[in-house]
């Protein structure tokens, strides 16, 4: 199902929670809301599920109206960051509850109920704890449980707040592929709200980058992540080098380096920021160019199979953050106090007076 | 062996071994305690029992089975019959409310429901008087209609109600706050009804919490005296409850009978706090079993 929502606006007392928020989720898409927290994404998922009703706008499930339809009428399926299982019954009757409170008339027979809880049991792997309490589950399993009881009903729709944040590491990376897995096996259109860079860029097909209750850019993860729409989301999607610049008629000053904006070819002298990834930038110990900025190794940090320089900027002292693979530090071997050169490459040129950050 | 033994005994924590004061200290200490505990409380409480016995059990029992004390008896049952479930449903009814929904003026209940903890037990009888009173506001418009409140079972079941209203309340207030609201939120998206979800899933989550507040609320309506004093009127027989009728009688100098009724307000209140005690209990080794076996589980 195509969910859209329009121009919706959410206030909490004096806190602007969402600021016309306008967002389509095209049908089939596992589609994750990616931002800081405060950014507004998890009222836009309970907007969608109805357990929040927005101040103005409109939301519409495959063009109809729901904007005020109460949750239970939405057939939608939705996953707490916490689980929410009910504490009180066990994994069978946590995934069964969709369906025995269904009216009378509409109820399945118990053993169509109890073959329908046992498929799904089988979908996530944990057929021999049926009589367990919430309780007695790890957090993985407590969060599949949470998943199979929101798939029992048949949801139209699947929304997951924050599905992997309270789980370690290694059972996170496990449950996440896991998701992206069963979204490729039953295709329900699926939202889920993450502040995890990493988990939106991988289990995602679209995601929607947020601030400050605003959409900031929405797109392929591979796209938004190459081309992102302004210093925000480039600094979001990871760490980034922010370099004054000076933007004239398409060519960009920074840092004495001169490169082509075409995209700004109308800016007049304007001042911009250049942003430039940790591993985007080269170093080097000579100087090859006047384009080089010297640089002082304020700190090495070598952080698995990469290591990360800290470096000063040796005339305006401001800091720069290198990102070196093993063997470019073996050849390069830079030592702490060091002066070295470097050359930012791949930047993003943003005029200022478009974004403040 | 016998040198496993003894390192198994000095291996075995004993209470002392985290404390340096000298043995005079802790054992001075622990007999002020139970010294005090021995007088305030166990003294007392046996007294009871002494003073309804001592001129044997044959006359113990003929206190209990006269006429008006077992009337006594009656209205207490009844009252506490009427109280307490009218304070159940009303009370979780409040704290559903409280917890669970934010509302304007939501402060203010939470105040008022503290309201008869606050004011003394004689002031809420007074404020039944005020109103039913025969110069109460709804005086004479009950005169003229021949409705009795006042000096009469409904004023004692209405002041009982009042002053045992915050049990089941309180107790259930800070266990819906700590639950949240995200097991009703899943119920809602799941399908469910607000009924269904009251009843399937607010409801059996605070099962425990609501007995304890029914069982104190319960020894409270059995107990009080101040309010029911102010509004029973004290007619033998007819408006008299256990608690009012063991003053009658001490007044009397009768003080096999008063005591007697006293003992067995005393055996509720003991009854009461066995209650409890198997509830907490209880619920603790439901906590605890899941704990372990959740440990077997993440071991296995």
């Amino acid at each position: 199902m195509k969910i859209e929502t329009q121009n919706i606006n959410k206030h909490f007392g004096a806190f602007h929670a969402l600021r016309n928020v306008s967002v389509d989720i095209p049908d089939g898409q596992l589609v994750g809301l990616l931002g800081p927290s405060g950014s507004g994404k998890t009222t836009l998922l309970r907007i969608m599920a109805g357990l929040e009703t927005p101040d103005d706008g409109r939301i519409l499930f495959d063009g109809r109206d729901t904007t005020h339809l109460p949750p239970r009428e939405r057939r939608v399926g939705f996953v707490f960051q916490h689980y929410a299982l009910f504490r009180h019954m066990t994994v069978f009757e946590n995934i069964a509850f969709g369906l025995r409170i269904q009216p009378k008339a509409q109820r399945q027979a118990e053993g169509a109920i109890r073959e329908r809880v046992m498929s799904l049991l089988q979908l996530i792997q944990l057929e021999g704890l049926a009589a367990r309490y919430p309780a007695q589950l790890s957090g993985g399993q407590r969060q599949r449980v949470a998943l199979a009881r929101a798939l029992a009903v048949e949801p139209k729709v699947l929304l997951l707040d924050e599905p992997f944040g309270a789980l370690d590491a290694k059972v996170r990376k496990e449950l996440r592929r896991w998701l992206r897995e069963l979204h490729d096996t039953i295709h329900v259109t699926s939202v889920f709200v993450t502040h995890d860079v990493e988990e939106a860029l991988e289990v995602a097909d679209r995601i929607v980058v947020m601030n400050t209750g605003r959409i900031e850019q929405v797109g392929a993860p591979d796209h938004v992540y190459e081309n992102p729409a302004n210093p925000f989301v480039c600094n979001f999607l990871g760490n980034v080098n922010l370099f004054h610049a000076r933007v004239h008629q398409g060519r960009a000053l920074v840092a004495g380096v001169e490169v082509a904006v075409p995209e700004h070819a109308e800016a007049n002298n304007k001042p911009a920021f250049a942003a430039a990834r940790p591993h985007d930038i080269e170093v080097t110990r000579t100087c090859r160019s006047s384009d080089s900025i010297g640089v002082m190794v304020d700190h090495i940090l070598p952080i698995g199979p990469i290591v990360r320089l800290q470096l000063r900027r040796t005339d305006n002292r401001d800091l720069i953050e290198a990102e070196l693979s093993k063997d470019q530090w073996r050849t390069l071997k830079p030592v702490t106090g060091e002066y070295l050169y470097v050359e930012p490459h791949n930047l993003r040129v943003f005029v200022e007076e478009d974004y403040v950050i | 062996m016998a040198g496993i033994i003894s390192r198994l005994q000095r291996e075995t924590p004993s209470p002392a071994a985290n404390t340096t004061e000298p043995a005079v200290v802790r054992w001075s200490l622990i007999t002020v305690a139970l010294l005090f505990l021995g007088l305030v409380v166990f003294l007392p409480l046996a007294s009871v029992f002494y003073e309804a016995l001592h001129k044997g059990v044959g006359l113990y029992f003929k206190a209990l089975a006269e006429p008006d004390a077992l009337s006594a008896i009656r209205l207490t049952l009844l009252t506490a019959a009427i109280a307490v479930p009218l304070n159940l449903v009303f009370g979780l009814a409040a704290s559903w409310a409280i917890a669970k929904f934010e509302f304007r003026g939501k402060q203010l209940l939470t105040t008022l429901i503290d309201l008869p903890f606050a004011v003394s037990p004689v002031v809420s009888g007074l404020i039944y008087v005020l109103l039913f009173g025969a110069q109460g506001w709804f005086g004479p418009w009950l005169q003229a209609h021949d409705v009795k409140i006042l000096f009469a079972v409904p004023g004692i079941v209405l002041a009982t109600t009042f002053v045992t209203f915050p049990f089941v309340a309180r107790e259930l207030i800070p266990l819906m706050q700590a639950q949240g609201n995200d097991e009703e939120e899943s119920a809602l998206v799941l399908g469910a009804t607000g009924w269904q979800t009251f009843w399937r899933v607010t409801l059996p989550n605070v099962k425990w919490g609501l007995f304890y507040g029914v069982i104190l609320c319960n020894a409270r309506a059995m107990g009080e005296f101040g309010a029911v004093a102010v509004v029973s009127g004290r007619i033998r027989g007819l408006t008299n409850t256990m608690p009012l009728h063991v003053e009658i009688l001490y007044n009397e100098f009768n003080s096999v009978a008063a005591f007697s009724m006293a003992s067995l307000l005393a055996v509720l209140a003991l009854a009461t706090l066995v209650l409890k005690n198997l509830i907490e209990w209880r619920a603790r080794r439901v906590q605890a079993e899941a704990e372990r076996s959740a440990a077997q589980q993440v071991q296995s």
